[in-house]
């Protein structure tokens, strides 16, 4: 089964909206810089671009292959782009929703951005080539989940009409619901390999826009809470931190499952804590700005039946 | 025969507490002349609300078999909501720990207040025979011997300590 | 010497070796991944895909212990790691690459200082590369001036024949000997073809050039603008095969605990931070610098190579793109 989930047309739209838009913002000196995306070397591959002149507006596109979240850039704990004025900034539905929640932890100011919205159909799994055509096998998993194809709330999103979208089955459900009913012993075994490969190379935490600490708690040694070596040990307690470290915060984007040069399924634990904290809280990432996620705020009535 | 060969194993209880409640709980059922295993060893906390689950995750990789987490019942912390934090974000971390694969019965929350010296005995005393029964916590402690096969040396002294667990 | 040996045998060798106890450790699939590993046995081994981390681990491991202390009292009983303790290894089905890669390392752990723990693991392996038959568009050995039937490294040299099995040059003492401790596996060569080798389409690069021009532009825009992007993880460090920055750490208690040496990388933050709080290399422009600096120029000044061997794996797996061998490229048109 080879099914072509989408028609080309639309990401040559996209890419025109995003050219004429970029070069009236800078020309226009509505923005100072915009970050976006641009083709590379290798065929079909795309990276994310920083640019700052009119001139180099034609260097921005979208594909299948604009896989980054380029929220992260916006953070504090990137220093490189030049945060004085207003920044434009290309996001697709699921990198909205990590602006969004970096906007209710206060890092960004919604008055600073200039959001670029895409249509966006899904882009290409980390596991293919970057010149694949995207289809029901080579799309990612988050994007056979998705439920934001559309941002909302962008100061511009392209008006083009997005193809039907196929019902995917989605990966992460059916495997969080496997190891769920997996007895503890076999859980652990399954984590414990997985791990184990882990080599601390921290790409997970730095294409994250939520680990935007300065100091990481990991990288500190007063007290050392977590071993830095990349042994089973250190590696499972970094990997459980980190899970927990963004609970109620993930927006879904999966940048840390798809850097992992190692395949570690880390997106499977940030999507068992997102399905918790909405049995739990009701809370779920989206685009509306909250001020309190929901480990930052309580109810009176919590659920207290594991307490004694 | 004293209790230690009597029983083979005794568990190690790391207990994380807050100051104002569950600390003067304890020690209300010490002043009191109550028995309860020694097994526990109480870490004193401003509140709850300060307990970091990395905490917990420390001390199973040192060597617990059991921890326990007690504070002040909700409504009564002395920092007015530092309880009901706690509460939601153990809430969240039991489940992490649940789906890495950690059996739960090893880790015990609890509200004990100053005044329940008796609730404190038997809270440990429980947690205290579900881990005696349950065995030693092998998880984590095997973990920490283990390497990257690059990494490993065939000494016979690690040998012998993987198979003293 | 050419000698050709069948597939089947190959598995009966390295069955043999595995049986006698020696470390075979060659390309399998790890938890969904390739990578080296030991194998248990033979049908392990895996040879059409790159693992994804070097075989730079057999001699410089992720992660290693070098001493351990213990306190007693007032005395504190130190520990050091035995190096003879090492294990017999035989590495097989290395890409030309990652055995490239290994003499590079040679050159820095027996330069000044003389890592035992290094060279006593190089001492105990003998390397089998594997000719390359698998090349995609990150693949640029042939830039670096290698090839897919690059030998440097290897102490045997395995060719796939047309019509299976493996045509086999011996390069060292220890290939010889190995070659001769089971010369009931191995024939006459039986002058096969080979089969088609991998073609990577990167062009050749000139080295010179780009370290001359590396020598006059430690301050250059290019940085900045091939490196905003940078997100300053250790990836591209960690799967290179030939990059071998490590860091030292005390793990323990106040009772016990080891010293360990861990891989280190260039792109992180941490990498230069003084204890003063003070950080040379503050923005990832600079600390990406360096990652070139080193390869491209630093290596060489000393050493008279390139500390890249263009397997192409920082290419493939950097978050954000940051493609080196299109840098290079950069630099050898400027």
């Amino acid at each position: 089964m080879n099914i072509h989930v989408l028609d080309k047309s639309i990401y040559t739209a996209v890419t025109e909206a995003i050219r004429s838009e970029a070069t009236r913002l800078l020309t226009a000196g509505d923005v100072t810089v915009i970050v976006g995306y641009a083709a590379a070397r290798r065929k079909g591959s795309a990276q994310p671009i920083v640019i700052t002149s009119s001139a180099d507006a034609d260097k921005l596109i979208f594909t299948p292959a604009c896989v980054n979240n380029l929220a992260v850039y916006l953070t504090k704990a990137k220093k490189e782009i030049p945060k004085g004025g207003k920044i434009g900034i290309v996001v697709k539905g699921c990198d909205l929703k990590a602006l969004v929640g970096l906007m209710g932890e206060s890092q960004l100011k919604r008055e600073e951005l200039y959001l670029i919205g895409v249509p966006c159909v899904g882009v290409l799994a980390s596991t293919v080539q970057p010149a694949t055509e995207l289809t029901a096998e080579t799309i990612a998993s988050k994007c056979r989940e998705c439920d934001a194809h559309l941002p909302s709330g962008c100061d511009l999103l392209p008006n083009v009409v997005l193809p039907p979208m196929p019902q995917l089955e989605g990966k992460y459900s059916a495997e969080i619901a496997r190891l769920e009913a997996l007895p503890p012993a076999e859980r652990w075994a399954f984590w414990k390999e997985q791990f184990a490969k882990c080599i601390k190379c921290y790409a997970c935490r730095q294409v994250c826009p939520f680990c935007f600490c300065e100091q990481c708690l990991c990288d500190r040694n007063k007290p050392q809470m977590v071993d830095t070596t990349p042994r089973p040990a250190g590696n499972t307690a970094w990997h459980i931190v980190r899970a927990m470290h963004l609970a109620g915060r993930c927006a879904g984007c999966a940048e840390c499952e798809r850097v992992c040069p190692m395949d570690i399924p880390l997106n499977l634990l940030n999507r068992k804590m997102a399905k918790e904290l909405k049995e739990l809280f009701d809370y779920e990432a989206g685009f509306e700005v909250n001020e309190k996620g929901p480990l930052s705020t309580y109810t009176e009535k919590d659920d207290q039946s594991f307490i004694k | 025969m004293n209790q230690t060969t009597q029983h083979g194993f005794e568990p190690k209880i790391i207990a994380f507490v807050c100051t104002w409640c569950t600390y003067a709980g304890a020690d209300l059922a010490g002043t009191s002349r109550m028995q309860y295993p020694a097994n526990v060893r109480v870490l004193k906390f401003p509140c709850t609300g300060r307990i970091d689950p990395v905490f917990i995750l420390k001390a199973f990789q040192q060597g617990a078999d059991g921890v326990l987490v007690s504070g002040c019942h909700p409504g009564d912390c002395h920092y007015i909501a530092g309880n009901f934090h706690a509460r939601r974000r153990f809430a969240a971390f039991r489940k992490l720990l649940e789906f890495i694969g950690v059996d739960l019965s090893r880790l015990q929350f609890s509200w004990v207040s100053a005044a329940e010296g008796g609730k404190w005995v038997e809270v440990v005393t429980d947690l205290t025979e579900k881990v005696r029964a349950m065995g030693p916590m092998v998880e984590f402690k095997e973990l920490a011997l283990e390497e990257q096969w690059s990494g490993v040396i065939d000494t016979p002294e690690l040998k012998e300590a993987y198979n003293a667990i | 010497m050419q000698k050709y040996i069948s597939q089947q045998n190959l598995n009966t060798l390295l069955d043999k070796l595995i049986t006698k106890g020696i470390r075979v450790v060659a390309p399998r699939i790890s938890a969904g991944i390739p990578l080296y590993e030991p194998l248990k046995c033979s049908d392990e081994m895996v040879t059409d895909q790159l693992p994804r981390r070097s075989a730079k681990e057999a001699f410089f491991p992720v992660c290693e212990e070098i001493m351990s202390y213990e306190k007693e009292g007032q005395q504190v009983k130190l520990t050091d790691v035995d190096p003879a303790r090492f294990p017999e290894t035989v590495l097989v089905g290395v890409r030309p690459c990652d055995a490239a890669a290994i003499p590079v390392l040679d050159a820095v752990f027996s330069w000044d200082y003389k890592d035992e723990f290094f060279l006593e693991r190089r001492r105990k392996t003998t390397i089998i590369g594997l000719a390359c038959t698998t090349a995609d568009d990150a693949c640029f050995c042939t830039a670096v001036g290698l090839s897919p039937a690059e030998t440097r490294g290897s102490d045997l040299f395995l060719t796939l024949l047309d019509g299976g099995g493996y045509a086999c040059e011996s390069y060292s003492e220890k290939g010889e000997a190995l070659i001769n401790g089971n010369g009931e596996l191995f024939s006459e060569s039986n002058n096969a073809v080979p089969f088609h080798l991998a073609a990577p389409q990167a062009e050749k690069i000139d080295l010179k050039k780009v370290k001359a021009w590396l020598d006059e532009h430690f301050e250059d825009p290019l940085w900045d603008g091939i490196a905003v992007r940078c997100v300053g993880c250790g990836a591209c460090a960690f799967v290179c095969p030939a990059c071998h920055c490590f860091d030292i750490v005390d793990e323990g208690t106040e009772k016990n605990g080891k010293r360990r040496k861990s891989w280190d990388a260039c792109g992180f933050w941490k990498f230069t931070h003084h204890a003063s709080g003070h950080n040379p290399r503050d923005l990832q422009p600079k600390r990406y610098r360096n990652r070139i600096m080193h390869k491209f120029k630093y290596y060489d000044d000393k050493f008279g190579q390139t500390l890249c061997t263009g397997c192409g794996r920082c290419v493939r797996i950097c978050p954000v793109g940051i493609d080196i061998a299109a840098i290079v490229d950069e630099i050898n048109k400027k």
